[in-house]
This record gives structure tokens, sequence and C-alpha cells, in this order.
């Protein structure tokens, strides 16, 4: 009798202890991790674009051929000044589990940076750095500011945050369902989850390019207002 | 369980409390570098793409 209500005691224990342990691991440690990821990235990338001369030529050069994005690698950073001044995450190519784990993922199906389509950008809301903790504070006009080492890129946003099913995948066509754009464009669309800790809705916004600048010109207005 | 355990390790009292230690730290490495990571995922934090599914 006594054998087996201490074991049982010791079997609460240890999966109290395991429950513990795992709450840190996702509220505290995936955020270091992804912290230390996120920031790898970045000098990865800024590594890339030091190698890589920015041309001499200012303005943007349209017969420069920009390389084809690679699955899990760097595209682009991202500023979000509402977010915080200190804010700024890498996009990597791609929305899988581990590409998360690392920064904002690009929908691989979806168009590129600065050019006609949508640039459509996943994040997590929470766990991994919470990159994404305080997308329902964004507004309209607010700036979304992308470099990827030759030009900087300013989307103003345009609706949101918008809730919708994670089935809604219009959200991120070339010309954004229910985001009121009438043609095409240059248009930017970031998702997250919502409610901030589960996965029943999406949160939407949409942007359009606003304005661009060779990174020789210096930082961008949008990014010290 | 733990009772066993403590049985089992050699050495006096102090040996024991270093190796269960050591024990405890492995437990804890193991968890957050394989068992967490893998159990994590099946969690709703990750679904944070428009996709259908």
């Amino acid at each position: 009798m006594r054998l087996v209500v201490r074991t049982f005691s010791e079997l609460c224990l240890t999966v109290g202890t395991l429950i513990v342990l795992f709450v840190v691991y996702v509220l505290y440690w995936t955020g270091v991790q992804a912290g230390i990821a996120g920031a790898a990235q970045i000098d990865t990338l800024q590594r890339e674009w030091a190698a890589t001369p920015v041309p001499a030529a200012p303005g943007p050069s349209p017969a420069r051929v920009r390389p084809p994005y690679v699955p899990g690698r760097g595209i682009a950073v991202m500023y979000v000044p509402r977010l915080g001044r200190e804010w700024k995450w890498p996009v990597l190519e791609g929305t899988g589990t581990g590409v998360l784990k690392k920064g904002l993922g690009h929908y691989a199906a979806t168009g590129r940076l600065g050019e006609t389509g949508n640039f459509a950008v996943a994040g997590h809301r929470r766990t991994y750095g919470d990159p994404f903790k305080d997308f329902p504070r964004l507004r309209p006009g607010d700036a979304v500011v992308l470099t990827d080492g030759t030009t900087w890129f300013t989307y103003r946003i345009d609706r949101g945050p918008h809730r919708t099913v994670p089935g809604d995948v219009a959200v991120v066509d070339p010309v954004p369902g229910k985001s009121r754009f009438d043609g095409p464009g240059r248009y930017l669309t970031l998702t997250t989850c919502d409610p901030e800790w589960g996965s029943s809705h999406r949160l939407v916004v949409w942007a359009h390019l606003d304005a661009t600048q060779p990174v020789t010109d210096g930082r961008p207005q949008a990014l010290d207002s | 369980m733990y009772g066993w355990i403590w049985r089992h390790l050699p050495g006096n009292a102090w040996v024991r409390a270093l190796l269960s230690i050591v024990l405890v730290l492995a437990v804890v490495y193991v968890l957050f570098q394989y068992v967490f990571p893998w159990a994590e995922p099946l969690l709703p934090f990750n679904d944070v793409t428009v996709d259908g599914q």
C-alpha cells in the first residue's frame, strides 16, 4: 500500500515538473533560440550584401537580375516602427515550421519583394520571439520597411488588421481578396494567428509599396519617424 | 522510483548527490533538445499561415 502511494505521488511530482519545464520551454526558451537564430540570419544576410557591392548607378536598375529565392534562406530584413524601434526580423523563404523558428516566412507561391504582385509574409504571434505579438496595434498608414541589401522598400498599410479563417487563402492572392485593392499592384500581406495563443483564426494586414530608395541614400525616413 | 535510483547509484552520499544532479541535467537537456521541440508543433502556436489546412 505504502509503495503504491509513494509511486503515485512520485509520478504526480514528475508530471508536474515536466509541465513546468515545458511551459518554460515554450514561453522563454523558444524566444531565446529565435532571437539567436534571427540575429544570425540577419548577420548572414548583411555579410552576403557586403560581399556583393551595390551597383554604382543610383536608382533601381531594372536590368539587374535578382537571384531566385532559395527555400529556408534569408530574403530581406523587415522593420515595423509601430511594433517597436528595435523591432527587426529576417524574412526567410518558405513558411514551414523550421523556417518560422528563425524569423518571418515568405509564402513561396507569392510575389517577390518590391515587384508587382503580393509579397506575403507570415510570422509567429506567440512563442519563438513573439514577432507579431502586437499585430492588432497595426493601423492604416503604418510603415512596413524592408531591405534586400540594395534597396529600401517602404510599404504603407491600407487595411487591417482583418480577422479571417485559416482557409481564406485568397488574402495572399496577387490582388488580395477583401483588401479592396482593385487592380494589380505592388502589395504586401502580413499574416499571423488569432487569438494570441490559438489557431482558430488569422489576422491579416495589407499594404502597398509607397516608396523605394537605394541603400546608398541611407535609411528611409519612415524608420525614424 | 527515485528511491530505487538513489539506492542503485554507486559511492557515498556526496557522490550519489553529484550523480543525481548530472542525471537531472541530462534529462533536462534531452527534454529541451529533443522532446519539447517535437511536442511543441503539436500545439496551435505554429499555425500562422493561411493554407486551407
